[in-house]
């Protein structure tokens, strides 16, 4: 149990910079029990909690203020069971992400989701988000790969949700609880679904001199009924950033985007999509198409991609990582929109994202300590948000809400809409004590006509 | 139907505040295009809100071919969707057993599946956002028209599945995929015996993902004219050298031949009205111990199985065969098979021995939460007051 205000330091933010609040306590249970007897205590005192796995989120949904206390799940990190004729993993909430996937490589699989923060990330982090990440656009978000969960609510009675040995029946509380962002309670336990690594791999790299070129080809890949395991995009400032870091994976350095493209599966076939991708990119105007001649090019194309938010750290002492969806035919002119915005208010915006899905990440590298240039940032965060919510697209593809995003929640639903939310946190957790004043506005939760 | 029309049926079923112990809400049923109203636990005493629309072509709300998205309002037809994405060479990867002119709506209430979620998952995979008026007379729109959301609660997926007893569902959007460029049909037979657990292994361990996977008992077989001994039916799909590679795969597996691709709409349609429908799951390495319990029972029941889910889907019909055991008997047999049982289609007297999966407290706070009057397909999924 953490208590002093110097320990507290380091769980007062998480991976989003702006923010900063002081838990009350921050306490870390080494086993399921000791979780179980927390909560419990907890439910006993009405006292409220944040749950929280590696800190790595993006949406300030890990911090807690005023009473509340911050159970650290890092340390519940096992992989309790691997079932490779199942293709199931049990893992406790704290297990990191990276680690099962090493774990379950000696079966010949996988867990798919993979964020860019893999290496650290947990879990039960990725289950509170529904964690995406690269190889989402095949396949699927933690939705997708979790089977089952057994979960502590806030009142300290232990739910089972989902099933891990048939098919699940009854409300689907367990797609509802992924995403929940920490609201309906902890994971003590999750089961989740690993994939067969694919047969066959091929990385391609395409390199184009605008950006628009590259949304193009996006646009027209996705069109033409290809699905590759991964479409990433990265423009010119996120190139240059990578290349001029240790991280430097061999973007040409003069492009204005490149995408990097990842096709999987049986090897029979592969080449035909990859001649496919390449004619798509070349007539989108690709200056080049490269395809990554062996397993040490791939992985360095890869690098450049899931380094990419380190390389920037070098530029600037913050970075905001932005997160919006838009629909993949928007590309063009809503990349456009965000370059126009990013004049405006004379900042640099560097665009890495998950093209593929029309998952947008607009970074933006400033000093916190500049006021003027911290409300300017503040600005342009606002007006792309209003450019993708006008395109058709939502406010967070995959960071999740937590504190940054709550004020756009009534930009894309109904009050009625945001009551309802609200109703379902609250059969979870009446006292909405799990991870409190998160995701939903709290004045958007009038007293729902039902309850 | 509108939704505001929707909206104002469920309202007049409200029950005014203060006045909730004097009056007991009538229920209402709501029906898509009413081929499937056999499914579930009868609902008693209630009114029917028909949610289809009078003219088809309206029911496609939008659809962006190129975003591989569509909206469209609950009362669209799997048919008229299929019609629709077919001319732009793509599909709702959605095919549940029963009559292609069930609704898009009544698919995603009742989480209805077929052969194609081995490749594609279930409507909880498919379903980008919905729209949908609770029971409670509030309209609520939860998820979005892009692939990938996670603003907010997901009301999308707790609604997808809930049979309409939290919401009456009248628009959604789904994600839509490319049709393959070869889609081939084949059938394989299975191996007698114990060397069936083996092969189904090495089936689950196949380098590829076909796009669907079914077991066949022999009666079933018969009845979809390929043969009269137990079947392996899949459909392969990619592009010609995968599709090739696949089936050079299959050959090695045992004896093969082609398959009309229409057996899959013959397959979804197998079952004679008033037929009793169940599902038993588990792992999919129980699969074996479960097909033997379940497809050899004696009797004429139908059987297939999803290789990929583990699931077993057995049919009653007396009518198949005069001989056939009685439901009481088939009922015990599945009851008595280890593993997750899902009850389709039942007499309505047999539906007394199934208990319900909703009357947990957290299922019930749920519903309590959206529907407090239990306004909404009373009783469909066996919950109590």
């Amino acid at each position: 149990m953490l208590a002093r205000s110097s320990e507290l330091a380091t769980y007062s933010s998480d991976g989003l910079p702006g923010y900063r609040l002081r838990p009350r306590l921050a306490v870390f249970p080494t086993t399921k029990q000791q979780l179980i007897d927390v909560v419990r205590l907890l439910a006993r005192e009405h006292c409220p909690f944040v749950a929280r796995g590696a800190g790595t989120g993006l949406s300030a949904g890990a911090l807690a203020s005023g009473d509340a206390v911050v159970i650290g799940l890092n340390r519940l990190n096992r992989i309790l069971r691997i079932d490779p004729a199942n293709r199931l993993a049990v893992v406790e909430p704290g297990a990191v992400n990276v680690t099962l996937t090493r774990a379950a490589g000696a079966h010949g699989l996988h867990y798919a989701p993979d964020p860019s923060s893999q290496t650290a990330c947990t879990i039960g982090g990725n289950v509170a988000e529904n964690s995406g990440g690269p190889h989402c656009l095949k396949y699927g978000v933690t939705l997708n790969h979790v089977a089952a969960l057994e979960v502590i609510l806030a009142s300290g009675e232990i739910v089972a949700l989902g099933n891990a040995d048939g098919e699940a029946d009854g409300y689907d509380l367990l797609g509802a609880f992924i995403g929940s962002e920490g609201c309906f309670g902890i994971a003590l336990e999750v089961t989740v679904k690993l994939t067969p690594n694919p047969q066959g791999v091929r990385t391609l790299l395409a390199d184009f001199m605008s950006i628009d070129a590259g949304a193009r080809a996006t646009s027209a890949i996705i069109a033409a009924g290809i699905l590759p395991a991964a479409l990433e995009m990265m423009d010119g400032p996120t190139i240059r950033a990578v290349e001029a870091s240790i991280y430097a994976a061999g973007y040409p350095a003069d492009a204005d985007a490149v995408l990097l493209i990842e096709l999987d599966g049986l090897d029979a076939g592969l080449d035909a999509d990859v001649r496919l991708v390449e004619k798509h990119c070349l007539a989108a105007g690709a200056r080049t198409v490269r395809i990554a001649a062996n397993e040490d090019e791939r992985a360095r194309l890869w690098q450049g991609r899931k380094k990419a938010f380190g390389a920037m750290g070098r530029i600037a002492p913050d970075l905001v990582v932005q997160d919006a969806v838009i629909p993949r035919t928007k590309l063009p002119e809503v990349l456009r929109a965000i370059a126009a915005i990013a004049a405006r208010w004379q900042i640099q915006v560097c665009n890495v994202f998950h093209a593929g899905d029309g998952n947008l990440h607009p970074n933006i590298g400033y000093d916190s300590r500049n006021a003027d240039e911290s409300r300017r940032v503040g600005m342009a965060m606002r007006d792309i948000m209003r450019a993708c919510i006008d395109a058709g697209g939502t406010i967070t593809g995959e960071h999740g809400i937590g504190l940054d995003k709550l004020e756009y929640m009534p930009q894309i639903f109904s009050p009625e809409s945001l009551a309802a939310q609200c109703a379902l946190r609250d059969a979870f957790d009446p006292e909405r004590r799990a991870n409190p004043g998160k995701v939903v506005p709290v004045h958007s939760c009038r007293e729902w006509r039902g309850a | 139907m509108s939704t505001a029309a929707v909206q104002e049926r469920v309202r007049k079923h409200v029950v005014p505040a203060g006045f909730e112990c004097a009056t007991a809400a009538a229920p209402l049923r709501i029906v898509g295009s009413g081929t499937w109203l056999d499914a579930g636990r009868p609902v008693h005493d209630a009114e029917t809100l028909s949610v289809a629309g009078d003219d088809a072509d309206d029911a496609i709300v939008e659809y962006v071919a190129s975003d591989l998205t569509l909206t469209a309002r609950a009362g669209a037809t799997l048919a008229s969707i299929a019609r629709v994405t077919g001319a732009e060479g793509q599909w709702l990867a959605l095919d549940p057993f029963g009559s292609a002119g069930g609704t898009l709506g009544a698919t995603i209430a009742t989480g209805s599946t077929g052969p194609l979620a081995h490749a594609f998952g279930t409507p909880r995979d498919n379903v980008l956002g919905l729209e949908a008026v609770t029971g409670t007379g509030e309209i609520v729109r939860a998820g979005g028209r892009v692939v990938k959301n996670v603003a907010g609660f997901d009301l999308t997926r707790l609604f997808t599945g809930a049979w309409g007893t939290l919401a009456v569902i009248t628009e959604a959007t789904v994600r839509l995929r490319a049709r393959p460029e070869r889609d081939e049909t084949i059938a394989l037979a299975l191996p007698s015996g114990d060397a069936l657990d083996a092969w189904l292994a090495k089936l689950r361990a196949l380098p590829f993902s076909p796009l669907a996977l079914e077991l066949l008992n022999a009666a079933l077989a018969t009845a979809l004219g390929l043969g009269d001994r137990p079947i392996l039916l899949a459909r392969l799909g990619g592009n010609d050298d995968s599709v090739r590679e696949q089936l050079r795969v299959f050959s090695v597996l045992g004896e093969m031949h082609p398959a009309p691709h229409a057996t899959w709409r013959s397959l979804a349609e197998i079952e004679p009205a008033g037929a009793a429908v169940a599902r038993v799951s588990a792992p999919p390495s129980r699969l074996h111990a479960l097909w033997a319990r379940l497809a050899n029972g004696g009797d004429s029941s139908l059987v297939h199985a999803a290789v990929e889910r583990g699931i077993v889907r057995c049919i009653h019909s007396a009518s198949v065969d005069d001989s056939a055991v009685s439901i009481a008997q088939w009922l015990e047999r599945i009851a008595h098979t280890d593993g997750t049982h899902i009850f389709e289609r039942l007499p309505a007297r047999e539906w007394s021995r199934v208990p319900a999966r909703v009357n947990d407290p957290l299922s019930r706070a749920v519903r309590g939460a959206f529907d407090p009057h239990r306004i909404l397909n009373r009783g469909i999924l066996g919950d109590v007051a």
